[in-house]
């Protein structure tokens, strides 16, 4: 038996199926390292960012384009971006909001190609609102909703500009001009959508309070 | 010289869609040129916000030259499903001159 | 743009405060820390981005682990994507047809009969020969990962007559032998034990 093993007494369940992506040993490596590696062709150090990654590209795409399925969609679609253009990375250091800002433009994309087949209000309609409500008031929502869907309830109601500005930089802590660069906008229009989007949000949530 | 047939080509890629996914044991229907290794298409596909098409059709000296990929679900064998869909293309083509090619790219046991 | 509930009643704006709130900057810093008006919009605004905290860490808690099977599933897609490998041809009916399926797409499946064995997990996985020459000679290399205790010579006996049906089955490949290697025996942690107080004197 081998002395010291990357899976011997880690988190292995007692469950009778050993799930190699359990534990793996890239996982406790830093972003700039894995970048390197991934972008000379290691795809188990590209898998090992996807993993890291996944779950806040998956809450983003989620709050972009409305849908879990669609943020799964855009995920995947964004890893297999990434991937390509891995060796356009400058900075090996920021490949998180990098993966984070092809996730906003794909998800933009994504909610593109939708709307060919889709008249807007049934898009509106597919978003996983809260309520389920199209036009969700705060207050006849349930009693004792929190605070918390107070919020997601407000954020369906924004303009699509608005929410993408504002998630883009609550979420991925994107700077004016990365999300200038992602929506194809001006950073002065980040700034005024940005301002909007809280304007409209804070006066919900006061109302609702 | 191999040409894009335009307008036509576009209900019919639909329709041999339509046919293919009809195909005991096919799961699913990919892009037959993959994002990347279509660049004229990709840049397209961004501006107009198209879908980029699934069947592949080209039209080369009169012949009709149709590209599938595909994926095959069980319990069917894979190279079974592939001839199906390929025969299901040709059905649906009755005599007009076409060459198939079908690639399974994922098979689910 | 101004609009509607942008200005303050000092005549500075919201959309101010918002930069920032982003940026630090403030084009008039000596209002900023007098006025009640600016306060009372700052502290709103700081109020908002707390709950976007909130709901980003509801968020990202929801969406899982990147370990989960979603993850498992788009990473299992993107190697079939980019790493399709060679093209294994398949018999057409038509002599104008060719069919074909990938070497991805059976590396795949022969990790996931792997992996169906209670206790094996696939690593690498190789044919070797010439695959892309219909009736050339192939072997099967695949490396498994073992739970010890599991009998190991039954177990990869098992998996070689599972792996030479599936690849009968799925592809045309003239199969010569299917090697299996152990390269790593995975021990479980020891379930979790109370201390054993009885049996002492």
């Amino acid at each position: 038996m081998p002395d010291s093993h990357p899976w011997k007494g880690r988190n292995v369940t007692g469950s009778p199926a050993v799930s190699p992506t359990a534990q793996q040993p890239l996982d406790l490596v830093p972003d700039a390292l894995l970048a390197g590696r991934a972008a000379d062709g290691d795809t188990a150090a590209f898998e090992a960012l996807a993993r890291r990654h996944g779950p806040l590209m998956r809450a983003t795409a989620r709050r972009l384009t409305g849908t879990l399925a669609d943020a799964d969609d855009v995920v995947q679609e964004s890893l297999m971006q990434a991937w390509k253009q891995l060796d356009q990375l400058r900075d090996p250091a920021a490949v998180k909001s990098w993966l984070l800002r092809i996730v906003g433009t794909r998800s933009i994309d994504h909610l593109r190609k939708r709307r060919n087949h889709l008249a807007l209000d049934d898009l509106e309609n597919h978003v996983d609102a809260p309520s389920g409500q199209r036009t969700p008031d705060p207050e006849s929502t349930a009693v004792n909703a929190s605070r918390v869907d107070a919020l997601k309830s407000a954020l369906t109601l924004l303009p699509e500009e608005q929410r993408r500005c504002w998630v883009l930089k609550e979420f991925n802590d994107l700077s004016y001009e990365e999300i200038a660069l992602t929506l194809n906008i001006s950073p002065a229009s980040v700034r005024g959508r940005l301002a909007r989007a809280r304007i409209a949000l804070a006066r919900t949530m006061e109302e609702w309070r | 010289m191999t040409e894009h047939v335009e307008a036509k080509s576009a209900t019919l890629a639909d329709e041999l869609l339509g046919v293919v996914q009809a195909v005991e044991g096919v799961s699913a229907v990919y892009p037959a040129q993959p994002l990347w290794q279509s660049v004229a298409g990709a840049a397209v596909a961004a501006v107009t916000g198209e879908q980029l098409p699934l069947i592949n059709l080209t039209e080369q000296d009169g012949t009709l030259a149709i590209k599938a990929r595909i994926g095959v679900g069980s319990p069917l064998p894979a190279p079974k499903v592939a001839r199906e869909a390929a025969a299901a293309i040709r059905r649906h083509l009755g005599n007009v001159p076409a060459v198939v090619e079908v690639l399974v790219a994922k098979i689910e046991a | 743009m101004k609009t509607p509930g942008d200005a303050l009643e000092c005549g500075h704006s919201f959309a101010e405060l918002s930069a920032y709130l982003d940026t630090g900057e403030i084009a008039d810093p000596a209002h900023l820390d007098s006025c009640p008006e600016c306060q009372a919009g700052l502290a709103s605004l700081r109020r908002l981005s707390e709950l976007g905290n909130e709901l980003l860490t509801a968020d990202v808690a929801e969406a899982g682990s990147g370990g989960d099977d979603w993850m498992q599933t788009i990473l299992d897609n993107l190697r079939l994507e980019l790493r399709p490998g060679r093209s294994i041809p398949l018999r057409a009916e038509d002599p104008q047809d060719t069919l074909w399926e990938t070497e991805g797409s059976v590396s795949a499946l022969i990790r996931s009969v792997a992996d169906s064995f209670p206790g094996t997990a696939a690593g690498k996985c190789r044919l070797l020969g010439d695959i892309t020459e219909p009736g050339a000679g192939i072997t099967v290399d695949v490396e498994i990962a073992v739970v010890y205790g599991h009998a190991m010579e039954e177990r990869a006996a098992a998996l070689r007559n599972e792996l030479a049906k599936m690849l009968q089955v799925q592809t045309e490949l003239d199969i010569q032998a299917i090697n299996i290697t152990v390269t790593d025996v995975l021990e479980l942690p020891a379930p979790a034990m109370t201390p054993n107080t009885e049996d002492q004197p």
